[in-house]
């Protein structure tokens, strides 16, 4: 009998201009492709099930992670407007809901969403960021970001940082997103 | 006058490979927060269920330390079988995971405070730095094919791939660990 094998390899897109930027993208596609994977057999009132009132669904961290790449995209590369995250996405900056009130629901307008819903807008925000770092040059990564916060304070970071916190924030809620599916298996099996 | 948080990741220093040195960056910042995110949970916040069957906010970090361990032993140091209660202390099933569905975290986790879980982790990341530190570009070219399993299905990846894993695998369970710190502060409170 043929042996199963399950390949793992992470290669840097050659047609790039810099490495490091394009190995993001790698890692960036490779955690997204695993995403849907896991995500594949989900329906649209699991992705909408709240464990608690105030707490994140799985719709609403796929909405967030697709806001978030567009947002810090356009931070990165200094084009940061309100109106542009939705001209991209189609969803404004707050359309995921999050943060939500101490006793809310998921947002209206994500209730009954489909994983193919959340996928064209997860599609719809790395078609935006992929030129982005195809083009990158090493000096960008360098660069440090000056950005003015709702709160009066000010966040300085360097392009580099942007990349990896993207990158890790995709995959902190990508495990929460686990953690709820495990959480929403169990509801059912105990109900 | 305003406020200003600065985050700038550079590559960290004493490793050959530059791509590695970024990937110990990234790692090197995951730990700290994920010792930020445990040290106010006291040993039975550590040790709390969400329900019968669910990790917990302890059996989270003893598995962030036993995969990294392994990963490391096998992924970058290209090693048949991992050995990680030699480098940690606890053994690749101490972290309880995957726990029957009805399942009570591992005894072997209960009453340890933060600070046992933070010294399981310092160790697993000493180790890594010693192993990434003997790795260079073309290491991370390099595939590793693992022995089949049991069930006859076999995995093969290359280095760079294991360290991007690791790097993935300890913020996705970052997230987890945060997001149950939370739940547990509600149920506190």
């Amino acid at each position: 009998m043929p042996v199963r094998v399950d390949r793992n390899i992470l290669r840097v897109p050659k047609r790039a201009r810099n490495a490091e930027a394009a190995s993001f993208l790698a890692q960036l596609d490779d955690l997204s492709r695993r995403m849907f994977d896991d995500l594949a057999s989900i329906k649209a009132a699991e992705l909408a099930w709240q464990p608690r009132r105030g707490a994140n669904t799985i719709g609403m961290l796929l909405a967030h992670n697709a806001i978030v790449e567009v947002y810090w995209m356009l931070v990165a590369t200094g084009d940061l407007k309100g109106e542009r995250l939705e001209e991209v996405l189609g969803l404004s900056m707050d359309g995921d809901g999050i943060p939500m009130p101490e006793s809310g629901e998921g947002p209206a307008h994500l209730r009954g969403r489909s994983l193919a819903w959340y996928r064209k807008l997860h599609d719809r925000a790395r078609a935006f960021a992929t030129p982005i770092l195809m083009r990158m040059d090493a000096a960008t990564l360098e660069k440090i970001v000056k950005r003015p916060r709702r709160d009066g304070s000010r966040h300085d970071s360097n392009v580099r940082w942007i990349l990896y916190h993207v990158l890790e924030h995709q995959a902190g809620h990508y495990g929460q997103m686990l953690l709820l599916r495990h959480l929403y298996a169990d509801r059912r099996k105990r109900s | 006058m305003s406020r200003a948080r600065i985050d700038r990741l550079v590559p960290a220093p004493g490793y050959p490979s530059r791509e590695v040195a970024i990937s110990m960056a990234q790692l090197e910042e995951l730990h700290e927060r994920i010792v930020l995110a445990a040290m106010p949970l006291s040993p039975g916040q550590l040790a709390w269920q969400p329900r019968p069957g669910a990790s917990t906010p302890g059996m989270l970090l003893a598995h962030i330390a036993v995969a990294e361990t392994h990963l490391t032993q096998v992924g970058l140091l290209g090693e048949t079988s991992g050995h990680v209660q030699d480098v940690i202390g606890i053994r690749e099933d101490d972290d309880g995971m995957p726990l029957d569905p009805d399942g009570l975290p591992p005894a072997i986790l209960r009453d340890k405070d933060a600070a046992w879980f933070a010294g399981l982790l310092a160790r697993s990341l000493a180790n890594l730095r010693t192993a990434a530190a003997q790795l260079t570009d073309e290491d991370l070219d390099q595939d590793v094919v693992r022995p089949p399993r049991p069930d006859g299905t076999q995995r093969i990846f290359n280095k760079r791939w294991a360290l991007w894993h690791i790097v993935e695998h300890t913020s996705g369970h970052l997230g987890q660990l945060l997001m149950l710190a939370n739940l547990v502060r509600g149920q506190a409170g």
